[in-house]
């Protein structure tokens, strides 16, 4: 089905590059300015990220799962306006995470094991989206929605979004199975072999995450030292190594490369 | 679109064919979905959020066999709308000299909103299922269908995001799209983004019913496939065209 020839396809390129060019000056040399755009996106979205779940919605650090129906309806009370504040923003802008995915999903085909890993990795992403972080918005704003709801029904909302969104396993452990496989597979060099180990402790983390369903305090709980800080530890080291390492593969590919079958 | 006799059988034609089939299933979709929405008793008027508990719970009692009916439907034939939006996947990947990173991008955004419209007919229909549910419980589940089927733009705004760089970042001398297709998409996704309140407020145009949140919304929605519908029919058309599998 290409349309492509040859000759035309380079004329029409320079063109191309240059509209793009334009909307984004800062591209460095070589590098796809549609590639790049993303990558800086990348970062800029996972910032916006952390400042909603961190400061306004409280969800990270979460808040206890060892307290009474009472204290569920309090801080529901006490962070009231920056619930619906940063919710409703991360409603918005929900698609930055799709937006991100899809990147690394771009890059995984790349890899000269061709595209089945990508595929897997932008299935695990795009399932998770829901269970990951769409169902705690939408728990935490209803709560919010009717604060004079029965305890019981708030203290539901409150579980129900805390566990939907520390709990959500499997999506996450599908893509970073496929990622970790497909890096080891990869003779691109499109991440380097290291980034599949740090992507196997990401999996460790959402195994050792299954005890949140049985444990309502201590350190397997969903706020729990081991369940849930290692993870953000892991989470991070494992983030900050994707945002330089995707700006490498970006430079990695040659401008002149053809779009990707 | 009549496929050329000695081509019938190449790959390229099947193609084509896949992407014509897959456009139709665009406005055959849209007419069950707008039969749904027609039949739904919550949507003459759109349920009001200042419903009390009793009222909303007597709603549900009173129109059981019409919710179920049109929620259903809705179950059912929503993700129907998928094949549709493929095609437009399917000609960003046609693009000239751009990496394609928007198409897979826009993949991803597409496939997550769908999970999240498949969501919300679960809790009309969970509502439906024991009217004599307390009030309290059918008013949880009913604000959890409404703001799940209102609220969640993100995903849609970034497809109509992606699509307007796809045409923007497209050989301006050999475009798949028009570059007014660029503009109109972003003006969809900015029609989108108000509808995020439906979440927080109660009354006026950002309440679940309101003309921003619900008509402004729905409506953009529904202008978006409807136009895009021709705009992909001449694409596919010129792409026939190009492939040689329908005379010019």
């Amino acid at each position: 089905m290409s349309r492509v020839d040859d000759a035309a396809g380079a004329a029409g390129g320079e063109g191309a590059r240059q509209s793009g060019r334009r909307m984004l000056r800062r591209t460095p040399d070589g590098v796809k300015p549609d590639v790049w755009l993303m990558t800086l996106f990348f970062p800029a979205w996972y910032a916006v990220f952390g400042v909603i779940i961190c400061l306004l919605t409280r969800v990270t650090p979460p808040p206890r799962p060892d307290v009474t129906a009472a204290d569920k309806v309090a801080f529901f009370t006490q962070h009231h306006l920056t619930i619906q504040i940063g919710f409703t923003l991360l409603l918005i802008l929900l698609g930055g995470a799709a937006m991100t995915n899809g990147l690394v999903g771009y890059q995984m085909k790349r890899m000269s094991v061709g595209s089945v890993f990508a595929y897997g990795y932008i299935g695990g992403m795009s399932v998770g989206a829901l269970p990951g972080f769409l169902l705690v918005t939408v728990c935490f704003l209803t709560a919010a929605f009717r604060p004079d709801r029965d305890p019981a029904l708030i203290s539901l909302l409150y579980d129900l979004g805390m566990l939907s969104y520390n709990g959500s396993l499997g999506c996450f452990t599908a893509a970073y199975l496929v990622l970790a496989v497909a890096i080891l597979y990869d003779k691109n060099n499109v991440f380097p072999k290291w980034f599949s180990y740090v992507s196997i402790w990401q999996i460790i983390t959402e195994v050792i995450a299954t005890q949140m369903f049985v444990f309502a305090s201590g350190p397997f709980s969903w706020n729990g030292s081991i369940a849930f800080w290692l993870a953000v530890v892991v989470f991070s080291v494992w983030l900050g190594a994707l945002i330089v390492l995707l700006r490498g593969a970006a430079r990695q590919e040659p401008v002149t490369a053809p779009a990707l079958a | 679109m009549q496929i050329l006799e000695d081509v019938q059988d190449t790959p390229r034609a099947g193609n084509i064919k896949a992407q014509w089939v897959s456009l139709w299933t665009g406005p055959v979709v849209g007419v069950v979905l707008l039969l749904a929405a027609l039949a739904f008793p919550g949507f003459r008027p759109p349920m009001s959020p200042t419903m009390s508990a009793d009222q909303v719970a007597s709603f549900y009692a009173d129109h059981t066999a019409w919710i179920r009916f049109s929620q259903a439907t809705f179950n059912l034939c929503g993700i129907l709308i998928l094949p549709f939006f493929t095609v437009i996947v399917v000609q960003m990947k046609r693009m000239k000299n751009q990496s394609h990173v928007f198409a897979y991008c826009y993949l991803t955004a597409v496939v997550s909103g769908a999970t999240i419209f498949a969501l919300s007919n679960v809790f009309f229909l969970v509502a439906a299922f024991r009217t004599d549910r307390s009030p309290e419980l059918i008013m949880l589940l009913n604000d959890l269908a409404w703001i799940v089927l209102i609220a969640p733009v993100g995903m849609v705004v970034s497809q109509f995001v992606l699509l307007a760089l796809a045409v923007y970042f497209d050989d301006p001398t050999d475009p798949v799209f028009p570059r007014w297709v660029g503009h109109f998409s972003l003006f969809t996704a900015a029609a989108m983004v108000p509808a995020a309140g439906a979440a927080v407020f109660h009354t006026g145009p950002l309440a679940w019913d309101g003309l921003l949140s619900f008509w402004l919304r729905n409506g953009a929605f529904a202008v978006f496939v409807i136009v895009m519908f021709f705009v992909l029919r001449t694409a596919l058309h010129r792409q026939a065209v190009e492939d040689r599998v329908v005379a010019a």
